[in-house]
């Protein structure tokens, strides 16, 4: 193990236990919520990113999972449902829908995946308003607590993390880049595009609906299409491409920066942190394509070169010359 | 039963002419660039607002404003396109898409929280005096209001087709849509085809826009619901065909209402997007459109 | 009339064309020949502004258009006629026609322009309704050159006008192109058909790889030993 790799397994194990001790260190309510707020967006960017970023797959329909995670857990739960398994019925269920709409949906190709996964979500989205006109309350809203909601999240997004780091660096992880660099060029190496976009569908299905099942868990009242919202989708999204797609740190740097935005704008000037958010999200995609980690990569570089040049100047090169 | 049938008929034949005019704008600027504008809805939005603005402060009549807001929204599509999407006009085709797309979901964000902070989340509609006038044939009426914007969404679509077919920009824009290279040895700008029909499509967004505020309402959240009609009818009717495009938008139109009246209305944009990913799947050359080489 | 000064062009890292110079005289034909993958049509790309050369200078008429976009090369009197055509073949021949009188300049004379192309191939005038598509071979080669004479050019390059002809209209096509060359029209012709253009041409450059390997009076090259095994044997 190289130092750089210590060094990066201290600094997340340091950063682990601080968000583990947090909840001994504050009480107050919308500092918890500002985090679990940051936790939600960091999953649901992270599992965007296993099938927009890594495999290439634009999908505008992300909400759809969450969605179906939350509808789930939700109506489980406050069915009377112990919380732990109504958690995990929200993750299987978005599995089912991913799978059963994977199969059509990718017979869809580039832009046409996009929009029509998008169809699906507003499809969704509709739908479930119509069937569920009714605002859903909390069952437990006199003893609510928000820690062991603080721990659900942080426990989920640690997983998410782990799960997208571990998949991307595996054989299938391989597999899935190389479906998005071409597909055809993929199949010609004997990697099933079909399977990779599925297996990369079903985990970010998967995670998706389980951060709709915490959603569910923690939410107090609520419609229950909302989580089928398309902006569930979009912001995700954009928090994906402002970090960085295609890495594993681009969607908690992107979700970090959104949350983050969004504080210090509401303070100031009210609601226009998505105006600035959508500037940034343009220029990106226009200019910088690989996001804040391709910022600061190049500004490595940028600097590592300067050093370099700075140590070798022509000065000294000179003045070793000139040594009798 | 049967005259509630024909009525519906009726105004699903009468709304399906606006969906088909707000398709025109996406599909002429996909056509010719291959940008896919998803802000579409959100320029459709601006020109209500302009029509909203003109009709309120200035009293005129929102018929009449139909110029002013296309002046505007070419204005804006001309600044939109130059900042934002001339930078991916280069690109090859699959990325151009994907990276218009993109952005354009980008815009849609900032156009919608722009329209937030100028008209706030309320609703706006516009009456003028003779907004409850209406016919009745065969028991069946017809809307005044409704039955001008059918004959404005008409005259849209028919003097776009007469522009593209006679007139030498026209001919410009159908040469570079067929072979830019070709296009453009022949001396045309083909960079100012771009601009001018992403201008173009903008400007017909506009007008589509004070016909949806004269005949419903608007608000800042409308957009992405415009932009997935205009999108439906677009895949209905394939591309590059202007009365495909329009009978795609009475299919829509239609398939809405129909819907209304033999199950739900609010089921009523579920069955457009039904139509929409079967179509997608099955047909994704379009109910009219012909399979391109 | 048209002078190219030691140009290299790059296709991304992949350099295609090496310092290669040619001159067009008013009033000449001068071919350019060459296997397969030479860089002929790379040349003819560069010359109309489809490509950027990288280093080097091209002007034509005393002017430096190596950084002119193609519509304005067009305007200033230089018409090419590409690889198999292009033609519009959604569109009318007589649309295509107009198509190529686009240009300011010639749009002002545009009938007249229109018979004359239709006096040099009747067969254009015959089918000037229907469909550039549904047209054969040889009618759409004579569209496509029909086209860039409506832009009244000074200098008209022309990319394999006989490519996919039959023997007999390949004939034809070089006795036409000598015509529009007697009536004043200066001429760049991009050529497989080694053995016709060097007959037809006042002067021919012979390019292989990317580099102009010879040059001479047409018939004379057609002599060199080198040409005569590479290209006619």
């Amino acid at each position: 193990m190289s130092t750089k790799q210590i060094i990066y397994l201290a600094l997340i194990a340091v950063i682990l236990v601080g968000l583990a001790l947090f909840p001994f260190m504050t009480q107050d309510d919308s500092t918890f919520n500002l985090v679990i707020l940051v936790f939600l967006y960091m999953t649901l960017a992270s599992s965007w990113n296993i099938l927009g970023g890594y495999t290439g797959q634009t999908n505008l329909g992300h909400a759809a999972f969450f969605g179906a995670g939350s509808l789930a857990t939700r109506l489980l739960w406050v069915g009377g449902f112990p919380a732990v398994p109504s958690i995990l019925a929200g993750g299987v269920i978005a599995v089912a829908l991913a799978l059963a709409i994977g199969i059509p949906a990718f017979k869809l190709k580039g832009v046409y995946f996009a929009i029509g996964t998008l169809a699906l979500a507003l499809i969704l989205n509709i739908t479930i308003g119509n069937v569920f006109p009714e605002m859903s309350y909390n069952p437990a809203i006199s003893d609510y607590q928000i820690v062991p909601r603080y721990y659900l999240f942080l426990g989920l997004t640690v997983i998410t993390i782990a799960a997208a780091y571990f998949l991307v660096n595996s054989r299938w992880g391989l597999g899935m880049m190389a479906v998005r660099e071409g597909e055809e060029a993929a199949e010609s190496l004997g990697i099933s595009a079909l399977r990779h976009k599925l297996l990369a569908l079903a985990a970010s299905a998967f995670f998706a609906g389980l951060a709709g099942s915490a959603f569910a868990y923690y939410h107090v009242s609520y419609y229950l299409n909302m989580p089928f919202g398309p902006e569930w989708t979009f912001d995700p999204m954009m928090m994906a491409y402002i970090g960085g797609t295609g890495t594993v740190i681009g969607p908690i740097i992107g979700s970090i920066f959104f949350v983050g935005l969004k504080q210090l704008l509401v303070w100031n000037v009210g609601e226009y942190h998505l105006i600035i958010f959508g500037v940034l999200f343009i220029l990106i995609v226009l200019f910088l394509p690989g996001g804040l980690v391709e910022a600061w990569k190049k500004y490595q570089r940028w600097f590592t070169r300067w050093y370099q040049r700075r140590n070798t100047s022509p000065r000294n090169v000179i003045g070793t010359g000139h040594l009798p | 039963m049967f005259e509630g049938l024909s009525q519906n008929l009726v105004f699903g034949i009468l709304v399906g002419s606006l969906y088909g005019l707000a398709a025109m704008g996406l599909s002429m600027i996909f056509g010719v660039t291959k940008l896919l504008n998803v802000a579409h809805g959100e320029l459709i939005m601006f020109g209500g607002y302009a029509c909203f603005w003109a009709f309120s402060l200035l009293d005129i009549d929102p018929f009449l404003t139909i110029p002013l807001a296309m002046l505007a929204l070419f204005l804006i599509g001309a600044v939109l396109y130059s900042l934002i999407f001339s930078r991916t006009i280069k690109l090859p085709d699959e990325s151009k898409v994907k990276n218009s797309l993109l952005v354009a979901f980008g815009l849609s964000v900032i156009l919608q929280n722009l329209a937030l902070r100028f008209w706030t989340a309320d609703e706006r509609g516009v009456t003028p005096a003779y907004y409850q006038t209406s016919f009745t044939a065969l028991e069946v009426r017809f809307p005044l209001v409704r039955l001008a914007s059918f004959a404005v969404a008409l005259i849209f679509l028919i003097a776009l087709r007469l522009f593209l077919k006679n007139t030498y920009t026209g001919k410009a824009i159908r040469a570079t849509v067929q072979n830019w290279e070709a296009a453009s040895l022949m001396g045309i700008d083909i960079h100012k085809v771009y601009l001018l029909s992403f201008s173009i499509g903008a400007a017909l967004a506009g007008v589509a826009g004070t016909l949806v505020v004269t005949n419903y309402s608007i608000q800042p959240a409308m957009g992405l619901g415009w932009t997935m009609k205009a999108l439906i009818v677009m895949v209905l009717g394939g591309l590059g065909s202007i009365p495909g495009t329009f009978i795609g938008g009475l299919i829509l139109g239609v398939t809405e209402s129909a819907t209304s009246f033999f199950i739900n209305s609010n089921y009523r944009e579920v069955a457009g997007l039904i139509l929409f990913v079967l179509v997608l799947i099955f047909r994704p050359q379009g109910l009219f459109g012909t399979k391109e080489s | 009339m048209l002078s190219i000064d030691t140009i290299a062009v790059f296709y991304k890292e992949l350099q295609a064309i090496w310092d290669v110079s040619l001159d067009v005289n008013d009033g000449e034909i001068v071919a350019l020949v060459g296997p397969n993958g030479a860089g002929k049509t790379t040349i003819l790309r560069v010359i109309s502004g489809l490509i950027q050369p990288s280093a080097g200078k091209i002007s034509f008429q005393g002017q430096n258009i190596s950084h002119v976009p193609p519509h304005k090369i067009v305007e200033l009197g230089l018409s090419q006629v590409p690889e198999s055509g292009k033609i519009f073949t959604g569109m009318s021949v007589l649309e295509n026609l107009e198509l190529g009188a686009y240009v300011a300049r010639a749009r002002k004379d545009r009938s007249a322009s229109l018979a004359r192309v239709f006096e040099i191939f009747p067969r254009l005038a015959e089918r000037r309704n229907q469909l550039a598509g549904t047209l054969s071979g040889g009618e759409r080669q004579m569209l496509a050159i029909g086209r860039a004479l409506m832009s009244e050019p000074r200098l008209l390059m022309l990319d394999e006008p006989s490519f996919g002809l039959a023997p007999i209209l390949v004939e034809h096509m070089f006795e036409t192109i000598r015509k529009i060359n007697q009536q004043g029209l200066t001429i760049l012709l991009v050529e497989q058909n080694v053995q016709a253009s060097l007959e037809l041409a006042h002067r021919a450059y012979l390019l292989e790889n990317g580099r102009i390997v010879g040059e001479g009076k047409g018939k004379e090259l057609l002599s060199f030993e080198s040409v005569r095994s590479a290209y006619l044997a």
